[in-house]
C-alpha cells in the first residue's frame, strides 16, 4: 500500500538528520538501562507526552498555520472519558481511550464548524475561549468530578495491570509512551506528504489560491483539526492513568494550551522534527523551574514569564522555530 | 454550445458597481484577451467567475453547469483555474510542492502527483527549478510555476490574471511561448488581462474591453486597436478629439 510506504519513507532527509534521529531513538530506547532518578524518569515520560501533543497540534498550527491556543480541552475529554471510565465501570485504557478520542474528535468538529470561519488572532483567541468554557463545565459537573477531579485508586488493580494502564513503576508508562511516540512520528511523517497535508501547506501561504485550486479550504481545516485532537486526547488519557489524580483546574488550564503551542512552535512549526526538538528543551526547563526556581525563591508563575518571552523570541527571530534556523542555514550552504 | 457564458453580470461592493451589466461567451479552444483601464473591474470578474466573489446578479455558466453560486474550489474541480496577479510567495513550498498541490486536486496518490508536478515542470522548461522556494526566483519564473500549478489541476479553462505584468521584454516574450504552449500544445481554453498591449494584439484571437465596470467593446485585436471607445477610454476623450482625422 502506497501510504503505509510513504508513512515509512524518510529519504527526503539528508544523511546527517536520520543519523542524529537514529542515535536518539536509541537513546530513548535504553534510557531506562542507565542508572536515573525518578525525577529524570518523571522529566522523559513528559517529555514524550509533550513531544506527542506538539505533533498533533504541528498538524493544524504548523502545517496549517491555524493557531490554536485551546488544545487543553481535548487533553481534558481525553483524561476525563477515561478516567470516568475506569472509575465507574473499571473499562480498560484500550477501549475507553478510542472512545475518549471518539468524543474528543466530534467536539472538535462541533466547535471547529464556527471556529474555521475565523482567520488569525480571532481564531487563535476563539479557541483559547471555548477551552476555558469547557474547563468551567467540568468544573461543576458531578458527574466527572467537578471541581475536586477524579482519582484512580491503584488499590483494586494488581500493577503491573497492562489492560487498564495501572503500574506501580514508572518504566511501563515510559514504555507504553514511547511506543505512542513513535507512532507519532511515522503518522506525521505520512500527514506531512499527504495529499491533506499538502492542501494545509497551501492554505498557510495563501487561502484564496489554496480555493483556487480546487481546495475546500475549510473542510481540509476541519479535518486536520479532527486529527490534532486525536493526538492530544490520547495523550490525556494516557495522562489520566499516568497521573491517577486529575482535576480539571491543572489538566484543562491555559498553561497546557499554551506549553502545546510552545512546542512546536520553538522547535519549528510545520516540521516533522520541530515539537520533538522544542519538547526536549522545554520540559527539562518547565521541571526545573517547577522544582527549584518555584520552590526555593517562591516565584511561582515565573515560568509563564519565560514562555511568554519565548514566544515573543520566536515570532520577531525566526517564526519557524530552531528548525526554521537549520533549513535556512542549510539553503544558504547550498547556493 | 459556448464553454464559459457570463449573462448580465452585476458586482457591487457596497455601493460600488465593479461590473454593470456584463455578457460574453468563450468558445472552447480560444484565447481571449480582457484589457481595460485599472479600476475597470476585470479583476472583479475573474474573482466573480472564479467563485472567489459572489455575484450580486446576472448568470455563469461553464461547460454546460450553472456555475453562478460555486465556491470557488467547487469551479475549480469543473476544470475552471485561475492564477493571481500578487502571488504572495512567503511560504516554504519549493517549486515542485507548489505543483504538486495543483495535481493534487485530481488524484490522493502522492506518487501519481509527483510524477504528474514533474512532467508538467519539463514541459513549462521549469525542472531545474524544483528545489528551489518560490521566493527565491525571479518574477517571470514565480509567474510561470503559477501557469505550472493551474495546469497541474487539468483544467479546461484557465484565466490568468496579468501574467506579463513588470516583467522586461525577453521575459515577456517567454511568458508568450508558455501561454501559446497552454494554448495549443495543451488544448486549454484561455482568457487572460493583460496590460502589455504588445501581448494581447498578438496572441488574442478576440479581445474584450471593460471600462468603469462595463463592456465597452469587443473583436479581433485589429478591430479592438481602432475603436474609438476603447481608444478613450484609455487617452481619453480630448485625445480622441484632437485626433479625429487620423482615426479612421
Amino acid at each position: 500500500m502506497e501510504a503505509l510506504k510513504n508513512a515509512f519513507d524518510f529519504s527526503d532527509f539528508p544523511r546527517t538528520d536520520l543519523i542524529i534521529a537514529a542515535l536518539a531513538a536509541l537513546f530513548l530506547l535504553m534510557f531506562p538501562a542507565f542508572p536515573h532518578s525518578s525525577f529524570a524518569m518523571a522529566t522523559m515520560i513528559q517529555f514524550l507526552m509533550f513531544s506527542l501533543y506538539g505533533m498533533g497540534w504541528n498538524t493544524i498550527g504548523g502545517y496549517g498555520g491555524q493557531v490554536d491556543l485551546g488544545k487543553a480541552q481535548y487533553v481534558g475529554i481525553g483524561a476525563f472519558t477515561t478516567s470516568v471510565m475506569l472509575i465507574r465501570w473499571n473499562v480498560p485504557f484500550w477501549v475507553s481511550m478510542p472512545i475518549g478520542m471518539f468524543f474528543a474528535v466530534m467536539w472538535s468538529f462541533i466547535i471547529g464548524y464556527p471556529l474555521f470561519r475565523l482567520k488569525g488572532h480571532y481564531f487563535a483567541i476563539a479557541t483559547i475561549a471555548t477551552s476555558l468554557v469547557l474547563k468551567d463545565i467540568f468544573e461543576v459537573w458531578d458527574f466527572v468530578g467537578a471541581a475536586r477531579g477524579l482519582e484512580i485508586s491503584p488499590i483494586k488493580f494488581k500493577p503491573p495491570d497492562f489492560l487498564h494502564l495501572i503500574f506501580k513503576e514508572d518504566i511501563y508508562y515510559y514504555y507504553v509512551i514511547l511506543g505512542f511516540f513513535f507512532l507519532g512520528i511515522i503518522y506525521v511523517n505520512w500527514f506531512r506528504r499527504s495529499r491533506l497535508g499538502f492542501q494545509l501547506r497551501s492554505i498557510k501561504d495563501n487561502e484564496d489560491i489554496a480555493r483556487s485550486l480546487g481546495i475546500n479550504v475549510h473542510w481540509a481545516k476541519i479535518k486536520t483539526y479532527a486529527i490534532a485532537t486525536a493526538f492530544v486526547s490520547l495523550v490525556g488519557s494516557f495522562h489520566a492513568c499516568y497521573i491517577k489524580n486529575i482535576e480539571p483546574e491543572d489538566t484543562m488550564s491555559l498553561d497546557i494550551s499554551i506549553l502545546i503551542a510552545l512546542m512546536a512552535m520553538l522547535g519549528g512549526a510545520g516540521s516533522l522534527w520541530g515539537p520533538i526538538i522544542g519538547a526536549s528543551i522545554l520540559i527539562p526547563l518547565k521541571s526545573y523551574l517547577k522544582e527549584w526556581l518555584g520552590a526555593q525563591a517562591g516565584l511561582v508563575g515565573i515560568d509563564l514569564i519565560i514562555y511568554g518571552a519565548i514566544i515573543m523570541l520566536v515570532s520577531a527571530v525566526e517564526p519557524r522555530g530552531i528548525w526554521g534556523i537549520v533549513e535556512r542555514v542549510r539553503r544558504r550552504k547550498r547556493r | 454550445m459556448a464553454l464559459l457564458e457570463v449573462h448580465a453580470l452585476h458586482k457591487e461592493f457596497g455601493g460600488l458597481k465593479a461590473n454593470e451589466d456584463i455578457s460574453f461567451s468563450l468558445e472552447a479552444g480560444e484565447l481571449v484577451g480582457l484589457i481595460g483601464p485599472n479600476g475597470a473591474g476585470k479583476t472583479t470578474l475573474f474573482n466573480c467567475i472564479a467563485g472567489l466573489h459572489p455575484v450580486t446578479s446576472g448568470q455563469i455558466l461553464f461547460n454546460g453547469h450553472n456555475i453562478t453560486k460555486f465556491n470557488a474550489h467547487e469551479v475549480a474541480r469543473l476544470g475552471l483555474a485561475r492564477t493571481f496577479q500578487v502571488y504572495v510567495a512567503s511560504g516554504d513550498l519549493t517549486v515542485l510542492e507548489n505543483v504538486m498541490v495543483g495535481c493534487f486536486m485530481r488524484t490522493r496518490s502522492r506518487s501519481r502527483a509527483k510524477s504528474r508536478a514533474e512532467q508538467i515542470l519539463k514541459d513549462f522548461k521549469l525542472y531545474n527549478l524544483s528545489d528551489y522556494l518560490l521566493s527565491e526566483l525571479t518574477v517571470a519564473a514565480q509567474k510561470r510555476v503559477t501557469m505550472a500549478t493551474a495546469v497541474g489541476t487539468d483544467p479546461k479553462m484557465l484565466l490568468l490574471d496579468e501574467v506579463a505584468g513588470g516583467l522586461n521584454p525577453n521575459e515577456i516574450e517567454e511568458i508568450m511561448a508558455t501561454i501559446r504552449h497552454i494554448h495549443h500544445d495543451l488544448e486549454i481554453t484561455v482568457m487572460l488581462i493583460e496590460h502589455v498591449m504588445e501581448l494581447v494584439m498578438n496572441i488574442s484571437d478576440r479581445v474584450i474591453v471593460l471600462d468603469s465596470g462595463r463592456k465597452i467593446s469587443e473583436g479581433d485585436p485589429n478591430t479592438i486597436a481602432r475603436d474609438t471607445n476603447v481608444i478613450k477610454a484609455y487617452l481619453g476623450e480630448r485625445y480622441v478629439r484632437e485626433h479625429a482625422g487620423e482615426l479612421t
